[in-house]
Parts: structure tokens; C-alpha cells; sequence
């Protein structure tokens, strides 16, 4: 008896506990979640550390940084915005957990470059991302599978999906290297299979074919990847992964004297992430990579310039890297899109902005932007780019020769697009 | 009906207070944001699984630093049997107890051998071990996992009936039972036997127990409970990867168990509150001290590993268990 009367007095306090807690909260009444007189408040997920974290890491700050010019300069329609980053370590479960951080605690407005195929994929699943109707801007991915408009409303791309980039690295290798024995090491989930069956596609047959499983590789492990590429006799290698798998593959390839040409797919091959991760710089000499910007050494360039400028002031002691680069090329977007949803800012709003006036929005990348009613595609081409012995980037060939396509079985073409300008001072000021 | 006037008073008693808490847990659901119902759902995971450490070291006597491990067996079990065979949620979940009970049996035909610390150590190596085993097969998904979808909520529960609505009350209708069929099972000749196995188990030999044979069973039934709190994790984050069930949830467990009392079943649900709230704490911290984005990620690990330090060094027996005991030394009135 004395037993059961404990049992009963530990559930009940159990109970008690629990509701309580569960109870202690209530929901705000807004008009727009994440959206106040004076503040837009925006997420972003990516992998602060951790093995894949070189280079991505930058990424949130750049984007802050931009959002800070921006806000000294009036913010958007007078609301300063404002970025949250969550480190997901590029982990799908922790990418889950922080978007749900984000969008349940945190009350963000929208997602803005959430990072990975596999996290995406996961996160978008999850969180429900489609039903709450959260945009997510400008994923950091280019899986194609993401083009799906139906199954991703909300979602906007903007890096050229993996199939266009495997489609343009097939015609450079037919017009360029025509006859050699082709190796490939790929990624093998969404990302790598992604780009493997539009090179299939495209009717590009490689003689060593080397996938590995998404996460941290080891010296000993790129150790096999060269064994098996010298023993094939590969004389030009595509590689089809993440910065820190592109690293030791080339340390190992450089120590064992193994150079093949080496086309180094746009995900993996910043290279001051690769030598901060100690491949010497003579490998990345002479190797070849799609790009979608220009370089960020090119101060020719107005955006590129302009972009430096606010690194100096806003991200102080931060090298300015591709992936600065492209972190404030996401931070300008965001502000364009912010601003061409108008000042009464919703949700659906922004959706329905980024599909009529998307397209139009200025971007640092060369090519055109394919956002529209029925596209959540972002750029769609890329120029072919050689390293030289400083890892910086020059077009092949000496000039930008730009290649657009689509992720299904449109032609590769050779396009004459010209970009929008920067807007002046690198200051929107479209509606 | 018939069935029901049968049965013994205590278990009527049993099932109307399981009832009247279920009942209570969906009222709580209707009227709390959905942070709080998300966080339900993750508190209901985590009493299954504490379920499962209480019924081994609790009860058996057996310590097992692994049960994050048997987690992913039973998450996997079920996200191969929905992905590939497309069966009904109920029957993947079912799945996920039979895969994690059978790996349980063959690791504790194991370790029925060893005791204290050996079989803390090899079980150590299982948390550790297993889940990366996932990174090196395909078909299990590599590092980022499998997707396990168990589906929208039904629509006749309308559009304001949220995904984590749906993953809390699956996840609290699965705890309650669960927790009600280990609270016979603990009461039951195979609780008792258990109980004596780890008071004496030489005694309980000389009294006819075959220790080795009950102890295998512990592990069996526990590593199912286990199996069963992994696979509602996986339907939390839809999802299971290794990565889930890492070492540091093997240690949140069991720093969970023993924070509740270790013996204690009811205490399992304060352990899982438990659990629930360090994060809450976490972010709190973490915004206080600055660089939130790089901390929040690892402060829950050093939360839990100084309250497990701190709970062994005050408390060797938990908190939980040593308010039961100085509730149990109050005199009578």
C-alpha cells in the first residue's frame, strides 16, 4: 500500500512538473512572424565547426556584414535586418534541430542560405518548411532536385544546380580533353549522384569511377582514391565534392607526384580554404573549375570591389575569400528581395516577389537568374576558370566565355548575357 | 467488458490512471505553442528510453553505457522496414522493438559473462562503435542518414493540426504504453527475479533463478525499449543518421537515469524533463556568455557531463532515489 501510495505521489508530482513547464508559454500575437516595426529577423543554418566547416563558416558573417552596411545606410524601408546563425556542424539532425530553433523559438521571418543537400533535404522534410510557408532564400546547394517548384514553394536556389555544372564540365571536357583517360571521385549522396547522372546524361564515360560516403576523409582514405586513379591511368580527374574532401585528395595526390589535370567541381576548390587545409599551392596551379563569379581578387569588378570595401569596415580581419563573396552576394539578394516585397512585408509576399521580379534582382555571378512563377532556379550557367600558382582564378581561355543550360536535357550554350549593375554604393533601391 | 471486470483491481487501477494521464497530455497539447509540443514529444522519446536503462541497470543490475546504440538499432529497423518494404507506421515501430530485441539477445548472451565495469566497457565500445558503422554502408545512407517519413497528420484533424502535434501524440500514446507494459513486466516474477539477481546473485541461484538466462532476457527486453525510443527519435527529426545517436546521447541517458533514480520507474518521466530542459539552459547560457553560434553546441554535453560528476559525487544513487528514500524513512501517520 505504502508502495503504491509513493507510485502515485511520483506521477502525479511527475505530471505536475511536466504540464507546468509545458504550460509556462504562450504564443505572441504578430502580424508577420519574424517581422517588427524596426527589425527583420532572418536564419541561417551552416556548419560554424566541425570537419566541413573551412570556408563555410564565413559564409553567415559575410552576410551579416552586408546586413550591417545596409542598416547603416536606413536598413530596408527603415527596418534593419538582422541574420541568426545557427551551427549546424553539417550535420542533417543538428541542421533539423537549429531550424527548428530558428523558426519555433527564435520566431526567424525566413531562412537565408541554409547550407548542404542532405541537411536541406532533411530540414525541409522535418521542419515543414512548404507548409508554414517559410521562404528559404538562396540555398547553398545546387542539388537539382530543389528545382522542384511543387515540392519546394518556397525555396529559391542560386547556385547553378549540380546537373548544369556536370553538364558544362562534359562540353569543356569533350571540347578540351577529348581522347584522354577521364577518372571522377564524387561525393556519393544527392549532391555527387546529382551531377554523376547528368555527366551520364551527357554521355561522359569515365574509366575510374570513385564515389565516397558524405563526411570527414582521412589521408589514408584520398591515399586509395590516388591508387586507384594512377592505376586506371586518369589523366584528367573530376572531382565532385566538398572543400574538405577536395584537400587531402590533392595533399596525398601532390606527395605521391600524381598530377593529373584536375577539374575541380565549384564546391570544392576555394582556394585559400585548400591551403588553409595544406594543399600546396603547385597542386591547385594549372587545375581547372567552373566559377559562376569572378574572381575576389578581381577588383576590376565593381561588385567584387565594392563588396571588399564593406569586408574592410563591417568583417574586420576576415580574408576576403569566394566564400565572402558569395555570403554578401546573398546578403545583396536578400535586400533586393526583401525590398521588392514591399513595406507591408508577409511571408507569401516574398514568395510571390522572388517570382515575379527575381529574375531581375543584380547578382555578382555572370549568368542569368531563373526565378520565376514556375522556376525557383537561381544562376544557370557557369565560365570554365584556371588556378594559377597564387590559387587565384582567371578565366580559361582569357576571357569569360559564359555556358548556360537547364538541370534536364536542354542543350549547353555558349550565352551572351550581361549582368545587372551593382546598384550604387551597393545599396538596393528597387521596389 | 467481460474482460475488463476481470481484471485485478490494482490493474483497472493502472490502466484508468494511464488513461487519465494520456487524456491530459492531449489537452496539453491543444494549448501550448509548438516549441513546447515538439519539446513533448522529445520528453516522450527520452521516458521510453530511460525506461529501458532502468529496467537493465535498475533492475537486472547490468550497466550499459550503450543504449544510444540499441537507439539506432531500433531507428534503422524501422526506417528500412517504412522505406523498403512501405508498411503501415504502426508495424515499422513494431519492427524497430523486434531488430534492436534480437541484436539485444545476441549482446547479452555476451554479456552475461562479464559484470561492473567489463561490461560497462564493452558496451562503451557499442556506443561508440555502431553508429559509425552506418557511415560505411550504403544502403544505410552514409553519414547523412535515411529520411523516416511517417507522413502528414490525418486531414480530418484540419489545417491547424501541426506536424509535431502529430509526432507528440504518436510519441505519447507509444510512451504510455510502453511504459505501462514495462511497469507490469518490472511487476511481474521476472521484476522480482531481476531484483534479486542484483541483490544477491548467488542467492538467487541457490533459490533456483537461472541468473545467466534472466539476465540475457533483461537485456533483451531493454535493448527493445531501447529500439522503440530510437525509432520515435527518428520520427521526431525524420530522420535517422548516425550522428543522432552519437556518444553524447549514450551519456545524456544514462546521466537522465540517474538523475531520476536509477530504480525508479515513475522517475523516469523527471529524468526525461530533464533531458528536455538542458538545452533550454544551454541557449540561455550560451546568450550570456557571447559566441552563442559556436557554444550552443557544446554546452549541453558539459551540462550533462558536470551533472553526472556532480551526481555521483553527492548523490551516488541520483537524486530521485535518495528523495524516495527519505520519503520512505518518515514515519507513518
Amino acid at each position: 500500500m505504502i508502495r503504491k501510495t509513493r507510485i502515485k505521489r511520483t506521477w502525479l508530482a511527475a505530471a505536475v512538473i511536466a504540464s507546468g513547464s509545458l504550460l509556462a508559454t504562450a504564443l505572441p500575437a504578430n502580424a508577420e512572424t519574424g517581422v517588427s516595426a524596426s527589425e527583420i529577423k532572418l536564419g541561417i543554418t551552416l556548419p560554424l565547426t566541425g570537419a566541413a566547416s573551412p570556408g563555410y563558416n564565413k559564409i553567415g558573417n559575410a552576410i551579416n556584414a552586408y546586413f550591417k552596411y545596409v542598416n547603416d545606410n536606413g536598413g530596408v524601408y527603415g527596418r534593419k535586418v538582422t541574420l541568426i546563425q545557427k551551427n549546424d556542424e553539417y550535420s542533417p539532425q543538428l541542421s533539423i534541430a537549429k531550424t527548428n530553433e530558428l523558426i519555433l523559438r527564435d520566431k526567424v521571418f525566413a531562412l537565408v542560405g541554409p547550407l548542404g543537400t542532405a541537411n536541406f533535404t532533411a530540414t525541409h522534410k522535418s521542419v515543414g518548411l512548404a507548409k508554414r510557408g517559410v521562404p528559404s532564400l538562396f540555398l547553398n546547394t545546387g542539388f537539382s532536385g530543389f528545382s522542384n517548384k511543387k515540392s519546394y514553394p518556397s525555396s529559391f536556389m542560386i547556385l547553378p544546380s549540380y546537373a548544369m555544372e556536370a553538364k558544362i564540365i562534359a562540353q569543356f571536357l569533350k571540347d578540351n580533353h577529348a581522347g584522354k583517360k577521364l577518372g571522377i571521385v564524387y561525393q556519393n549522396d544527392e549532391f555527387g549522384i546529382d551531377g554523376l547522372g547528368a555527366f551520364r546524361a551527357a554521355g561522359t564515360k569515365f574509366d575510374v569511377s570513385i564515389p565516397y560516403t558524405s563526411g570527414t576523409q582521412s589521408a589514408a582514405t584520398a591515399q586509395t582514391w590516388v591508387s586507384q586513379l594512377a592505376a586506371g591511368g586518369a589523366q584528367v580527374v573530376v572531382f565532385f565534392g566538398v572543400t574538405s574532401a577536395t584537400a587531402p585528395l590533392l595533399a596525398v595526390a601532390a606527395a605521391a607526384k600524381y598530377a593529373p589535370q584536375w577539374i575541380l567541381g565549384s564546391v570544392g576548390s576555394d582556394p585559400l580554404t585548400l591551403r588553409a587545409l595544406g594543399v600546396p599551392v603547385a597542386v591547385l596551379n594549372g587545375a581547372q573549375t567552373p566559377a559562376g563569379n569572378p574572381s575576389p581578387n578581381d577588383t576590376s569588378d565593381e561588385y567584387v570591389k565594392q563588396f571588399q570595401e564593406i569586408n574592410t569596415k563591417y568583417n574586420t580581419g576576415t580574408a576576403f575569400d569566394d566564400y565572402v563573396l558569395q555570403g554578401m552576394n546573398i546578403g545583396l539578394m536578400t535586400v533586393q528581395a526583401l525590398r521588392a516585397a514591399g513595406k507591408n512585408l508577409t511571408r507569401k509576399g516574398l514568395v510571390r516577389a522572388m517570382e515575379t521580379k527575381g529574375s531581375t534582382f543584380a547578382s555578382v555571378a555572370y549568368s542569368p537568374l531563373g526565378f520565376s512563377r514556375t522556376s525557383n532556379v537561381g544562376h544557370t550557367g557557369y565560365y570554365m576558370a584556371v588556378m594559377d600558382a597564387n590559387g587565384d582564378r582567371k578565366p580559361f581561355g582569357g576571357k569569360v566565355t559564359l555556358y548556360t543550360t537547364d538541370s534536364g536535357s536542354g542543350p549547353v550554350v555558349v550565352s551572351t548575357f550581361k549582368r545587372p549593375a551593382m546598384p550604387a554604393k551597393g545599396l538596393p533601391s528597387n521596389s | 467488458m467481460e474482460s475488463w471486470r476481470k481484471a485485478r483491481p490494482a490493474v483497472r487501477k493502472k490502466i484508468a490512471i494511464f488513461v487519465l494521464i494520456g487524456w491530459v497530455l492531449l489537452i496539453i497539447g491543444d494549448r501550448v505553442d509548438e516549441l513546447r509540443v515538439y519539446q513533448g514529444a522529445q520528453m516522450a522519446m527520452y521516458t521510453i528510453a530511460l525506461a529501458s536503462i532502468v529496467l537493465l541497470t535498475g533492475y537486472s543490475g547490468q550497466v550499459s553505457l550503450g543504449n544510444g546504440a540499441m537507439m539506432a538499432v531500433g531507428g534503422y529497423g524501422a526506417a528500412l522496414t517504412l522505406n523498403n518494404l512501405g508498411t503501415p507506421i504502426w508495424f515499422a515501430f513494431l519492427m524497430a522493438i523486434v531488430t534492436a530485441s534480437l541484436f539485444g539477445a545476441l549482446l547479452g548472451a555476451a554479456a552475461a559473462r562479464v559484470s561492473g565495469p567489463y561490461l560497462a566497457g564493452t558496451t562503451l565500445a557499442l556506443a561508440v562503435g555502431l553508429p559509425a558503422i552506418a557511415n560505411q554502408f550504403a544502403f544505410l545512407g552514409g553519414e547523412p542518414g535515411l529520411l523516416f517519413d511517417v507522413g502528414f497528420p490525418p486531414e480530418r484533424f484540419g489545417d491547424e493540426f501541426t506536424q509535431y502535434k502529430w509526432f507528440f501524440w504518436i510519441a505519447c500514446f507509444i510512451a504510455l504504453i510502453a511504459i505501462f507494459v514495462t511497469s507490469n513486466i518490472l511487476s511481474s516474477r521476472f521484476g522480482r527475479t531481476w531484483r534479486a539477481i542484483r541483490g544477491n546473485s548467488l542467492a538467487a541461484e541457490l533459490c533456483g533463478v537461472h541468473s545467466a538466462r534472466m539476465k540475457v532476457l533483461a537485456f533483451t527486453v531493454s535493448s527493445g525499449l531501447a529500439g522503440l525510443a530510437g525509432a520515435v527519435l527518428a520520427m521526431t527529426i525524420s530522420l535517422v543518421a548516425p550522428g543522432a545517436y552519437g556518444l553524447a546521447l549514450s551519456f545524456a541517458l544514462v546521466t537522465g537515469a540517474v538523475l531520476a533514480g536509477i530504480s525508479s520507474l515513475p522517475g523516469v518521466v523527471l529524468g526525461a524533463f530533464i533531458l528536455v530542459v538542458i538545452p533550454e539552459i544551454s541557449v540561455a547560457l550560451a546568450d550570456r556568455l557571447g559566441d552563442a553560434d559556436k557554444l550552443n553546441n557544446y554546452l549541453p554535453g558539459l551540462i550533462v557531463s558536470v551533472l553526472l560528476i556532480l551526481s555521483v559525487i553527492f548523490t551516488p544513487n541520483g537524486p530521485g532515489e535518495n528523495l524516495r528514500k527519505h520519503r520512505h524513512k518518515k514515519p507513518a501517520h
